[in-house]
């Protein structure tokens, strides 16, 4: 899963750098102020924003830090196939880096169980104006705050407007909507539901995994599941498979073949009408396409089920062994306010949603709906990597393609996952 | 002493009377210089190879998931792998790719330098053109082939052109053609490299030894059999082992292509020990992963070399 999420991450990232970039360039090439104070130290932030656009942004961001504070930051980027495996190894390290970019979930809260990360709390003394949901985020079991969230993108199903329009369809609310959504479609001889799991994208076909259950089975047993307090053979897992059986007929069915690239772009040339997606792949659509997308939330299940989105975060966390706590704090507390925030994502394509709700998020109609989506939403799931780990993805990567090519085998692809998920579980 | 033991091999007409006087001399006279040719790569060796070798063994006969200190664990790691179906997969998985890989890759590269062994007109531009793929890196190559096998692809645009639009696949996302349609890249590069090999050692051979051959009346496969095939002894050694360990960190286009799946089909030794140690960061087990990958490799080659050099004694 980790190419997965780097994969996101870089792109998302390395879009919102092309503009980032230019227009932080003025700053970069100011910084070297001569004389600046530096007491307590030089502190190092560990950055997988390894795409040349995305570390020339991060680059440019630390400049802009550094020229305002009396502390120095210097951004050390690693390769972000090498990050990951990495990350346990900087964090118990005698003298780790201080500070590192990465997601909330389970990962920083696994680390945080071991004390390894920094109270950040005195950074949150400044932002009381997030979300609840990204507060209950960035806290760890012991009510710690251990996370500083930047920024956050969405996942909904994606159509073309023309298309939709073409056949007459409103955005389905509800299941039954979207079925006959589906029937639709299909009969005018177009793939209703596009995929784009295949070749190593296989983490792609966990989003409908986490909507059904978040749908059916609500936000809380979803993260209880992922944690391994309830089975993969449980029943109401199964209900969320055989909820899935009722659509995969309108699945396309190359749809474990073809990457997420080749998914979006059969979207975009009308070989298939929905995906479900996160808003990543939009970086790479070209700007006269992107006027004619929208997206609508996955469709309602059971409407007695609180409201969850997926909400994947970005942001900080910090080393508990720092030799300059001061320093990391105060880059903290500046990567929380809006003008920093607005320096990462404001010339972004348009998908990323800054964490601060007073930075100005891209004007963009797709973001505004995005966020107005979030902040209905009763909860916040990450995705399946991000609320269990990497390791537990492998099994569903594993399950979840052979439900969709064998969906008659799905007893037997439910207990395979689940004993391979206890192997998982007894590991971590 | 030491003058006489760097003299020795340069004065050739001395040299019985001197060799006989060095080894009477002994071991014990080495000079330093040698010593330390011997030593510090030696060294260096341990420092960045065996130390770490012998490191990952512990790590194998332990618990760790890089946060915590690791646990002792024994052999649990060892015997969990006879119970896990992905390794078994993975283990049966690497067997038909060195039988199917390192097969076709020998009797394919030795095809081709017999093809090309001949001195012809233009010859160099199909020897380099059937050794590029080699140049190129494996996982560029494999996002190449990812766009051949692309349900809508070039693969299934020739058979369908070719009227067998009914052999057409999804044939990475289809566990029972992802293996094997895989293994043709790793070929398509394998097979220049093994030409190479085979074409020195073709040159190698005398060519009195066909004419020999020629007048005693032996036919063209008689001549392959008897003269070829056993005057390429030396260079089979080469061959087989580069093919062995070629095949056993065949990762690059798996990894690139289908990361073991759909569904683990596809999964080889090493990529299971790369998913369990750097992307599950279950150290322990994939170091006892690696051991096993280890053991294999040289079992398989040293039995061969055994085998080899006793048929030669």
């Amino acid at each position: 899963m980790s190419s997965h999420t780097i994969s996101r991450r870089g792109l998302l990232a390395g879009a919102g750098a092309i503009g980032a970039g230019l227009a932080l360039s003025g700053c970069a090439t100011t910084t070297s102020r001569a004389g600046s104070a530096q007491q307590g130290g030089a502190i190092t932030l560990q950055s997988d924003l390894s795409s040349p656009l995305a570390e020339k942004a991060m680059q440019a961001l630390v400049a802009a830090y550094n020229k305002q504070s009396k502390y120095t930051v210097n951004l050390n980027t690693v390769a972000a196939t090498t990050y990951q495996p990495l990350l346990p190894t900087y964090l118990t390290s005698a003298n780790p880096p201080d500070i590192y970019t990465w997601y909330a979930g389970h990962d920083a809260a696994h680390y945080a169980s071991k004390g390894l990360l920094l109270d950040v709390g005195g950074a949150w003394s400044t932002m009381g104006n997030y979300q609840p949901a990204l507060k209950a985020l960035s806290t760890d079991a012991t009510g710690k705050k251990i996370f500083v969230p930047t920024d956050y993108y969405w996942w909904g199903v994606f159509y073309r407007k023309s298309q939709f329009a073409k056949w007459g369809l409103s955005e389905p609310k509800t299941w039954s909507d979207f079925l006959n959504a589906c029937a639709t479609i299909k009969s005018k001889g177009v793939t209703p539901i596009g995929l784009g799991a295949g070749t190593g994208n296989a983490w792609v076909a966990a989003a409908w995994f986490d909507y059904f259950d978040i749908r059916l089975n609500g936000a809380d047993f979803h993260r209880a599941l992922l944690q391994g307090q309830h089975s993969f053979t449980d029943r109401r897992v199964v209900d969320v498979f055989t909820t899935w059986k009722q659509v995969l007929p309108y699945f396309d069915p190359n749809g474990t073949a073809v990457t997420w690239q080749e998914a979006s772009n059969q979207l975009l040339q009308g070989q298939t009408a929905m995906l479900l997606t996160g808003t990543f792949f939009a970086d790479a659509v070209p700007k006269g396409s992107i006027d004619d997308l929208d997206f609508f939330k996955f469709p309602v299940i059971d409407p007695s089920v609180p409201d969850a989105e997926e909400a994947p975060t970005d942001g900080l966390f910090a080393s508990s062994k720092t030799h300059n706590a001061a320093a990391v704090l105060d880059f903290m507390t500046w990567m929380a306010t809006p003008a920093a925030q607005n320096l990462w994502t404001a010339t972004s394509s348009g998908t990323v949603i800054p964490a601060n709700p007073q930075a100005t998020a891209p004007s963009t109609p797709l973001v505004q709906k995005g966020k107005a989506m979030l902040d209905a939403a009763d909860q916040l799931t990450q995705f399946f990597n991000r609320d269990s780990s990497d390791a537990l993805q492998n099994t569903a990567n594993t399950a979840l393609i052979n439900f969709i090519q064998n969906p008659g085998q799905l007893t037997s692809i439910l207990s395979t996952w689940q004993s391979q998920a206890e192997q998982v579980w007894k590991t971590a | 002493m030491t003058l006489l033991h760097t003299q020795a091999p340069v004065a050739p007409a001395a040299a019985p009377l001197r060799r006989g006087r060095l080894r009477r001399g002994g071991p014990a006279r080495t000079s330093p210089l040698i010593l330390a040719f011997v030593l510090v790569p030696l060294l260096v060796e341990s420092v960045s190879v065996f130390w770490p070798a012998i490191q990952g063994v512990y790590i194998s006969l332990t618990n760790w998931n890089g946060v915590d200190a690791p646990s002792f664990a024994g052999l649990g790691n060892y015997s969990r792998m006879l119970h896990d179906p992905v390794f078994l997969k993975a283990l049966g998985n690497t067997a038909i790719w060195l039988l199917l890989f390192g097969g076709l890759s020998a009797a394919g590269g030795l095809g081709c330098a017999m093809f090309l062994q001949r001195e012809r007109r233009g010859i160099a531009v199909y020897r380099a053109v059937l050794f590029l793929p080699v140049v190129f890196s494996l996982t560029a190559t494999a996002l190449m082939w990812q766009t051949l096998y692309q349900p809508t692809g070039m693969a299934n645009g020739l058979l369908s052109a070719i009227g067998l639009g009914g052999w057409q696949h999804a044939w990475l996302a289809n566990p029972n053609t992802a293996l094997y349609a895989q293994i043709l890249p790793a070929l398509w590069r394998e097979i220049g490299y093994v030409m190479v090999l085979y074409l020195a050692g073709l040159k190698g051979i005398d060519p009195a030894l066909y004419e020999a051959a020629k007048m005693d009346g032996a036919s063209a496969w008689q001549q392959f059999r008897h003269v070829t095939l056993p005057q390429l002894r030396g260079v089979n050694a080469v061959v087989v082992s580069v093919i062995i360990i070629d095949s056993l960190r065949s990762f690059d286009v798996v990894w690139s292509l289908t990361q073991g799946g759909p569904f683990n089909s596809s999964q080889l030794l090493s990529t299971y020990m790369y998913q369990t140690a750097f992307v599950n960061t279950d150290f322990g087990y994939g170091c006892a992963l690696a051991v096993a990958i280890f053991v294999l490799a040289f079992g398989v080659i040293v039995s061969y070399l055994v085998r080899a050099f006793k048929e030669s004694d």
